[in-house]
């Protein structure tokens, strides 16, 4: 077996493993499964495509920084779009999922968010078509890092910034006062008002790191491989199946999650085929739901 | 004449999707469990029946030429047998995990009809599905009508076993466990086993209707259920009201005439190079509607009676 | 006359609309008292405490928080507000560290109030600060009691609310809880909780009021109480043939 897998394995890796981060955490303190959460990727890749097209019509072409394959006005239009999806996730909290989780019935959430799903991605279709579309059109030469092993520099760029971004949110989680309270929320959503927690504070933050998250989680695929309305939804199997073997709830469970069902996806397409990759996401979620269903980091819930 | 002839085609497809959404309404309406796959369980009944029926093929395995109604039972098998399997896995756990591996089934039968050419046709799927009434199919008004008439038969027989089903004890345990969770746990292990067979055979449904419909058209192939498929037969089942087989048959031709009046809309008006955009926008609108619904009026458009929480 | 903490009036509450489980209760509670409300099971006691901490709708009536009116503000801000709440059971967070318990509750204290306050915590819980870093669900039943009452009193509450301390646990703990609460009213704080435990409670408790279906029964003093033939044999559980013995009488505490 061709020792590259490992590389395309840890690339694609890092795209479940940020979008599994948001599931997570909106499953763990909102308690419902997101089918929206792909297409807040999609949306957030589009509008990045979309602030970066407004950048080159404001400022001119700007050189990328060498050897990479973009420059600064993509990851400005980076840093707002997330904003931007952070904001989308919150609007649609407000005007669909908040409603509905009011009425307790959870599962009636799930289903909303198919349907949110459908129109999200739809809409895209709408105003982008089904084309893909892409950030550079720029070839890049990998280089060899040994072991036969070889990289491009936008790759080891977005490496570098899923590890910050992964570390940055596990500190966030375990460290400051609103991780504390996420955490509280999502153990014990009545005792965290007595304790004066504001939950629709905790909620509100937590839509906006998913969202940001998803953001960033798009451009890396739209980056490396290209920009689609469909990008989102064809990663929702992988990210869910991710969260679960990490452990829903576990931050570290569903990058580690994510980084497992990637390497397992690249290894596949070396040894059966390109064509069969979205089955791997679906066997080891049934091997975790057989075996194990709290999966690697997972704790029994109440 | 032609007008007749189509409206018996249109209502024929929307008898189908009624079929589809009736066993969705056993495990939904009924049970409480949560699909995302529909279309996979559609697609496994349709596959199914077609590869047992249709005469040999050197280009695939299968072409067993069966007679048509061991086709039907096997597709019924299959699918049920699939969502058993589900059912098991996933029952015990807290109700999304259900939802996440159904959605995954669905992907899993598109992967395998897509690509296990020898098995499936591949992208190009299966051709010369035999039809039942073939021979009249010179004469398109009497062809529809008896398709029509066979497929009016097959939903109606589903809707009274249904229905006789939803009265019996067996349904009333259903119903007992959806409706009080503290019921459902003292019975413990018995209510997950009365949970399997509602999933099952609800699936198995799914697959029946997913074969009658690839027995009428006579051919299929994998992006007839796409999760567009899924998602139709949820807000049909939605709208009509979930919990009522009535309600799922309704809201399927009613939701099936939107679907029918606003792509010819689109056809009629939009640009040939805009179309698929402006399909995509009625699946925009669908999608909006079924969340109205939701947050509007959860016992669906066409119940008058007290709603009865989904 | 000292100042009053807490005033409810007339209290109406209950989780659904036309179906009140407290019909009409009230109750006054004084600096630096410890007052006990009993009574049968099913008598809406619980439900009269938690719809003061606001976690069960009110109806009509009022709660007043020293001469604020607190009847409609929602559970998250009473802590704001002085008012610290300890539920029956899941009291705590099971899956953070004792000292993460006790920090989510801190929130609003700024950082180096937060971190005095904490040790405080220890000075009054010495046994939760050599378990400062284990999860909270890892302790034993008497230990996660002291993690919710340190809980609840790292924002130097004006009123600390209880539901049945005393539930669940082994009688050597029991003890133990009463012991902590008497030490706690020591340190300033005063205390309103429900009890089934009318012995153990009364011996603490300055005053108390007998709830029976959603409404005030009896009250007055604790050793009034326990001594009252009548209310002693309905809702104490203590016969009324054995007659006030001196092993049975609480405490007397003095009145503040």
């Amino acid at each position: 077996m061709n020792p590259q897998f490992l590389i395309d394995g840890l690339l694609t890796g890092s795209m479940i493993g940020l979008g599994a981060i948001g599931v997570t955490l909106t499953y763990s303190i909102l308690r419902f499964s997101n089918f929206a959460h792909g297409d807040l990727m999609a949306w957030g890749t589009y509008a990045t495509l979309l602030i970066v097209g407004a950048i080159t019509a404001l400022f001119g072409k700007v050189a990328p920084f060498s050897p990479l394959s973009f420059g600064w006005p993509l990851m400005l239009a980076l840093a707002l779009a997330m904003v931007v999806t952070g904001g989308l996730a919150l609007l649609l909290d407000r005007i669909l999922f908040s409603r509905l989780r009011a009425k307790g019935q959870m599962i009636i959430v799930v289903m909303a968010s198919f349907g949110a799903s459908m129109a999200l991605r739809n809409m895209l279709e709408f105003l982008f078509t089904s084309r893909p579309a892409y950030f550079s059109r720029a070839i890049q030469i990998a280089m060899p890092v040994g072991f036969g092993l070889r990289i491009t520099p936008d790759q080891i760029a977005l490496l570098i910034l899923t590890a910050v971004l992964v570390t940055l949110v596990h500190l966030i989680m375990t460290r400051s006062r609103i991780g504390r309270e996420m955490r509280a929320v999502s153990q014990n959503p009545a005792l965290a008002r007595v304790a004066g927690i504001d939950v629709a504070r905790v909620v509100r933050f937590t839509w906006l790191i998913g969202g940001a998250l998803a953001c960033v989680a798009g451009v890396m695929i739209g980056v490396l491989v290209q920009i689609r309305p469909l990008m989102g939804f064809d990663m929702l199997l992988p990210i869910f199946a991710a969260a679960i073997l990490g452990g829903i709830g576990s931050v570290p469970g569903a990058v580690l999650g994510g980084l497992i069902i990637g390497l397992s996806e690249a290894a596949a397409v070396q040894i059966v085929g390109a064509e069969w990759r979205a089955a791997v996401a679906f066997l080891i979620l049934m091997a975790v739901l057989f075996i194990r269903p709290i999966g690697l980091f997972g704790v029994k819930e109440r | 004449m032609e007008l007749l002839s189509y409206a018996a085609f249109f209502l024929t497809t929307a008898l189908v999707f009624a079929l589809i959404t009736l066993g969705l309404n056993l495990q939904w309406g009924l049970t409480g469990l949560f699909n995302v796959g529909v279309a996979g369980f559609v697609a496994v009944g349709a596959y199914v029946s077609a590869i047992l029926t249709t005469p040999d093929d050197a280009a695939r395995i299968g072409g067993f030429a069966l007679p048509l109604p061991l086709g039907w039972l096997a597709a019924m098998l299959a699918a049920g047998l699939v969502a058993a399997i589900v059912g098991v896995a996933t029952l015990r756990l807290k109700s999304d995990y259900l939802a996440i591996t159904t959605f995954g089934v669905a992907v899993v039968v598109q992967l395998v009809a897509l690509n296990a050419q020898g098995l499936t046709g591949g992208p190009f799927g299966i051709g010369f599905i035999p039809r039942p009434f073939a021979t009249l199919a010179e004469t398109p008004l009497i062809f529809n009508l008896a398709n029509l008439a066979v497929v009016a038969l097959v939903t109606l027989l589903v809707y009274l076993a249904l229905e006789h089903l939803a009265k019996s004890p067996w349904g009333r345990v259903l119903k007992a466990l959806r409706e009080d969770e503290r019921a459902a746990i003292s019975l413990g292990k018995s209510a997950r086993f009365y949970r399997v067979q509602a999933f099952a055979l609800g699936g198995a449904v799914m697959g029946l209707a997913g074969a009658v419909q690839a027995h009428f058209i006579g051919f299929i192939a994998p992006e007839n259920y796409l999760p567009t498929l899924t998602f139709q037969v949820w807000t049909m089942l939605i709208v009509g009201g979930s919990g009522s087989n009535r309600g799922a048959v309704l809201g399927s031709i009613l939701v099936w005439a939107i679907w029918v009046g606003s792509g010819t809309f689109v056809a009629a008006f939009v640009p040939t190079d805009q179309q698929a955009r402006a399909a995509a926008l009625q699946i925009v609108a669908i999608g909006v509607m079924l969340c109205l619904i939701l947050l509007l009026r959860p016992s669906g458009l066409l119940r008058a009676r007290v709603p009865r929480e989904g | 006359m000292t100042r009053t903490v807490l005033s409810v009036t007339d209290l109406v509450a209950g989780y659904e609309p036309g179906v009140p489980i407290v019909r009409g209760a009230s109750l006054t509670v004084r600096e630096g008292e410890i007052v006990v409300v009993l009574g049968p099971n099913g008598a809406g006691k619980s439900s009269f405490i938690k719809a003061i901490a606001g976690l069960v709708p009110i109806f009509s009536g009022t709660v007043m928080l020293d001469d604020e009116e607190i009847t409609k503000v929602p559970a998250h801000q009473l802590v704001r507000r002085g008012l610290a709440f300890v539920p029956q059971t899941e009291n705590i967070f099971p899956l953070m560290s004792v000292e993460d318990n006790l920090k989510v509750a801190g929130g609003m204290l700024d950082r180096r109030d937060m971190t005095g306050r904490i040790e405080e915590m220890y000075g009054l819980f010495p046994d939760l600060r050599d378990k400062r870093r284990i999860a909270a669900g890892n302790l034993s039943g008497g230990q996660r009691q002291m993690v919710a009452v340190a809980r609840a009193l790292m924002v130097r509450p004006k009123l600390l609310v209880l539901d049945e301390p005393s539930a669940g646990l082994s009688p050597k703990f029991v003890s133990m809880v009463f012991h902590m609460l008497a030490d706690i009213r020591k340190a300033g704080v005063t205390i309103l909780l429900v009890e089934q435990n009318a012995k153990a409670a009364l011996a603490i408790g300055d005053r108390a009021c007998v709830l029976v279906e959603g409404r005030n029964a009896h009250e007055g003093r604790a050793d009034a109480l326990w001594d009252d033939p009548v209310v002693a044999e309905l809702y104490l559980g203590r016969r009324h043939a054995a007659g006030p013995s001196a092993s049975d009488k609480p405490m007397p505490e003095a009145q503040p």
